[in-house]
């Protein structure tokens, strides 16, 4: 799903490379919802859904839009490179819905030896633009 | 309406606390709903920071939504999530997890609506008594929606 980076040349403003989740799946909600004990009927009950004005659909957990995030940040730089992230939920992710995770680094620092890159991330729904959006240290690998 | 007096007194409330051990068929589940392949070594998809913390200290997201008093399901809007990573978290480690309320009060969003907004603080300490994680939830509770 991305391109690798050699490491060793990142620098501010840089990409980092998309990640897609091709289609938002109601039944991933659904086993979420399970695990997670989650009573919110959004993420289960299209017709509750429908009740708020946004068709019969369901809306993806805010952590399972955060995690396509966190898989873009793994691809790039390892799954134990995520130190810290922020982010906010400006609108809502639903079924069906095509989901890319962006990013670009936007500071870079040393940290006991470490190069640490902060960087703005987000994720795009298209048309209805951003629906998630952050930052997130991550540890760049050597 | 609930008075902002008793969402403001939330602040400091501890859950019970406990322990939460992530076996293999969860985080391979869970890595699925993500779209990702498993993590190498056992190693768990970070995916599991917002529902460990909660589970693991003894409490429920009805519980959380019932503390600030939500009119409704559909009245809770996210803020923000701060997961901060430490250490990477694996399958069938013993984890010790805490929670508290951080922050509640009781806010006037831009588009003319009351909200409060609270948060919980969730930290996850790993058996040799090193913290793994610690994340942190802040959720709007909409109010007068419902009449």
């Amino acid at each position: 799903m991305t391109d690798s980076m050699d490491s060793s040349d990142i620098k501010l403003g840089d990409a980092i490379p998309e990640w897609v989740m091709p289609s938002v799946l109601r039944e991933r909600m659904r086993t979420m919802a399970a695990i997670l004990r989650d009573p919110n009927q959004v993420h289960w009950d299209p017709s509750s859904v429908e009740r708020l004005g946004f068709g019969n659909r369901t809306i993806n957990q805010g952590p399972l839009g955060l995690s396509y995030m966190i898989n873009m940040l793994h691809v790039w730089q390892g799954p134990t490179s995520i130190r810290r992230v922020y982010v906010t939920f400006p609108q809502a992710v639903l079924d069906g819905e095509r989901a890319i995770a962006q990013g670009e680094v936007s500071a870079l620092r040393e940290d006991n030896g470490e190069r640490i890159a902060t960087c703005r991330i987000w994720l795009d729904v298209g048309e209805p633009g951003v629906a998630l959006e952050g930052t997130a240290e991550v540890v760049i690998s050597e | 309406m609930v008075p902002a007096e008793e969402i403001r007194a939330l602040v400091g409330h501890q859950f019970p606390g406990g322990e939460y051990t992530i076996e293999h068929w969860e985080n391979f589940l869970l890595t699925e709903c993500t779209g990702a392949d498993l993590l190498p070594d056992g190693m768990v998809h970070p995916v599991a920071l917002f529902h460990v913390p909660i589970l693991g200290s003894n409490t429920s997201i009805a519980e959380m939504f019932a503390l600030g008093q939500a009119e409704a399901d559909f009245s809770i809007g996210i803020e923000s999530y701060v997961w901060e990573m430490f250490t990477p978290l694996f399958e069938n480690v013993h984890y010790s997890i805490s929670g508290r309320v951080t922050e509640a009060d009781r806010r006037k969003h831009e588009a003319g609506h009351t909200y409060d907004g609270i948060a919980f603080q969730f930290t996850v300490t790993a058996p040799d008594g090193v913290d793994a994680a610690r994340c942190t939830i802040t959720w709007h509770y909409r109010r007068g929606l419902v009449t």
